[in-house]
């Protein structure tokens, strides 16, 4: 009798419980957010704040690495347990939206309040277009220009106000700038084999009036030369074949390259490593008055097609797009957008770098979009450093990358 | 029944259940793998075909496009350099250690420990030290060649075509060396004292000892280690991705690493997979000699 008792007791206590917890609970939607951010970037900040706003919507967020978030992704969608919401490279958007992995969210920006495509730099909105539709929304960018010393420019007579606007002037002021008894190249960037490569040698070649769809032009030849000649000359290290953009910026800050070519990123260690005075300014271009261009990097945000809840994953994004202005100021990340300027940091040099980079971005290409980027990126890395090592001449080079890509665009 | 289960707990039962286990553990663990690796070398696999195993067959078109890419030869080449000159470097190094220890002075053994030290270190952790000792400009490595009068320019170790295979070479001698040295440590103090009491007594000398008891007595250690190091050596790929990435312009690429980026890289998992592929007929050619150098030999 007294077993039975407490039995019926526990069932209606537990019925009780229950009863107060499950309405609650089926109201809710879960979300699951895949990117590479860490505790301190944006993704897992922002979404603890939704989390908060208790709008209904319940937000799970996983940090994948970077070098897994392709395959991963892939592996995930493939056996239909892919996350509602992605956080994808930019050169890597086209392959999975080209295949309807991703799912078509023109109509939905087309209604919404918060996300317009028209505040967004046209380079990092276009690498999330497939076939004319949105795939996705930039979540952040960046891009490189040319960082140069200018005590350096003083001590070897160069205007520091003037820096090299044109390759010819780029390349004169290296050899200038090197010292070897001082252990000082002119110039420092990054021709590793790899998609940093392709990063830094496709503005020279779009520059020119190439592209990655004619990749020998004659001015995608030049660009190359021009490489060659500072890499035979010795204007830069040798290492520049096989060092990153941010090794190489490293010889930057300690004094033993008096220019080089890099991104944003840099801007927080440069201020706290480099003793000199230094200044940002456009990637040159090949003549006066010829054509811009820059490279684009970091990730965009896209919504995977078979997820269960795609109203509810757009609103998501509606509020990361909504938190953009505190992109910088929180996160030390440029948003993809026009319409938000970029708040004084407060330290001058860096202020000053910023609106050279923000300027920049006005001119920053993707790299594709195309389904097969890697492969495309491939044969120009092999381009760039078959002609780098001496191996082939660059119109050789490109000649078989066009090779490559033909066959892949084909 | 009963005969079944006294079978299994004493008898031939037994023996089967034993060899059975790590049979059945082996297939599961390597053999299966290994065949979806072969399967999927003559499928076209992409993205959306990842999650299931029968794709399109394709018969050797995963092979003939492979070999028709102008790096497929050199980078055979190369990985055919990097594990000799790699196993070479190791066992040489290693040997000479070994016997070097063998004769005991005061803090031998303590000194052999430390050695391991080396071969307890992460591949990347070493890799990003080497990265920093084989630097162009600023590198310890050219330092010491520069002051020592051996060179009167820097060698671009990495990025010169014709040094950067044996930077990674370098590396993984130093890598692998205090492995070897511990094996051929282990195999030394197995040989009886009494051998070299009786030779010596003989008259032979300590080059004749060493060729005539030594070696022979080493055969079955050397082999073990030989096998090993191969195996080693060719999935040796975390040095690769911290000191050169494979470049410049594939001079250092070799097939490991080249698997996984066209498989993680470029996303061409068939590709990746048939390169592993052809890695395994090399590894079996190579455990093949193995197997027969080591047959005739009778284990206590």
């Amino acid at each position: 009798m007294g077993i039975r008792k407490y039995a019926m007791l526990g069932a209606l206590a537990l019925a009780t419980v229950s009863s107060f917890c499950i309405p609650a609970q089926a109201e809710d939607v879960t979300i699951t957010v895949w990117s590479l951010d860490r505790d301190i970037q944006p993704a897992p900040n922002l979404i603890a704040d939704y989390n908060k706003l208790n709008t209904g919507i319940k937000v799970e967020y996983r940090q994948i690495q970077f070098d897994d978030v392709v395959s991963e992704a892939m592996r995930a969608f493939s056996t239909g347990q892919a996350p509602d919401i992605i956080a994808v490279d930019n050169p890597e958007h086209a392959l999975f939206a080209s295949r309807n992995a991703f799912l078509d969210l023109t109509d939905m920006i087309a209604k919404s309040e918060v996300v317009k495509t028209a505040n967004y730099f046209p380079g990092p909105l276009a690498s999330t277009m497939w076939d004319g539709k949105n795939y996705g929304i930039p979540k952040a960018t960046n891009t490189i220009a040319l960082y140069y010393n200018k005590d350096m420019f003083k001590a070897k007579g160069l205007d520091p106000e003037k820096p090299p606007q044109t390759w010819t002037e780029l390349v004169d002021a290296a050899r200038k700038l090197t010292d070897p008894a001082a252990n000082v190249y002119g110039l420092t960037f990054s021709a590793k084999a790899n998609e940093e490569g392709t990063f830094q040698f496709l503005p020279w070649a779009q520059m020119a009036g190439a592209s990655y769809e004619n990749i020998n032009a004659e001015g995608a030849v030049k660009a190359l030369d021009t490489w060659k000649t500072i890499l035979e000359e010795k204007l830069a290290s040798p290492d520049t074949l096989t060092r990153s953009q941010w090794d190489s910026t490293g010889t930057f800050n300690s004094g033993n390259a008096a220019m080089a070519i890099s991104g944003p990123w840099e801007l927080d260690r440069m201020t706290e490593e480099a003793k000199f005075d230094w200044g940002v300014t456009l990637l040159p271009v090949p003549e006066q008055g010829a054509e811009r261009s820059s490279a684009m990097g970091d990730f965009n945000w896209a919504i995977f097609a078979n997820t269960d809840h795609p109203e509810e994953s757009f609103k998501v994004l509606e509020y990361f797009v909504s938190q953009d202005n505190r992109m910088f100021k929180d996160f030390g990340q440029l948003p993809a957008r026009s319409d938000i300027s970029i708040p004084e940091t407060g330290e001058p040099k860096k202020d000053a770098a910023l609106k050279v980079f923000v300027e920049q971005l006005k001119y920053a290409k993707p790299r594709g979009p195309h389904p097969e980027w890697p492969k495309i990126s491939k044969a120009i890395q092999d381009a760039i450093q078959a002609s780098l090592t001496g191996q082939m001449t660059s119109q050789e080079a490109l000649d078989q990358a066009a090779a490559k890509i033909k066959a892949v665009l084909d | 029944m009963k005969r079944i289960l006294s079978s299994i707990t004493d008898g031939r039962g037994f023996d089967i259940a034993l060899v059975a286990l790590p049979l059945a553990f082996l297939l599961l663990l390597s053999g299966l793998p290994l065949l979806y690796n072969v399967l999927m070398s003559f499928q076209e696999v992409d993205m959306f075909s990842l999650g299931t195993l029968w794709r399109p067959f394709v018969g050797f078109e995963n092979y003939r496009e492979l070999f028709e890419q102008p790096e497929t030869l050199p980078i055979l080449g190369n990985t055919a350099i990097f594990v000799t000159a790699s196993i070479a470097g190791q066992f040489l190094i290693g040997f000479g250690l070994a016997l070097f220890f063998w004769t005991n002075f005061p803090g031998a053994s303590w000194l052999r420990g430390l050695f391991l030290v080396s071969w307890v270190m992460p591949g990347l952790v070493v890799g990003a030290i080497w990265n920093w000792i084989l630097s162009g400009d600023f590198g310890v490595l050219n330092f010491l060649l520069r002051e020592s009068g051996l060179i009167s320019g820097n060698i671009f170790w990495r990025s010169d075509p014709n040094y950067s295979l044996w930077a990674v070479v370098m590396a993984n001698v130093w890598l692998g060396t205090s492995f070897n040295m511990i094996l051929l440590s282990v195999g030394l103090s197995a040989i009886p004292g009494d051998l070299y009491e009786a030779a010596e007594l003989d008259g032979a000398n300590a080059w004749q000892r060493f060729w005539t008891i030594t070696l022979p007595m080493m055969r079955s250690s050397i082999g073990a280690l030989i096998a090993l190091g191969l195996i080693f050596t060719l999935q040796q790929f975390d040095l690769f991705a911290a000191i050169t990435s494979g470049g410049p312009n594939n001079s250092s690429n070799v097939t490991q690493y080249w698997a996984w980026d066209m498989s993680f890289r470029q996303y061409d998992f068939a590709k990746g997979a048939t390169i592993s592929v052809i890695m395994i007929v090399f590894v079996m050619l190579a455990s093949i000699v193995y197997v027969r150098s080591t047959r005739h030999e009778v284990r206590g």
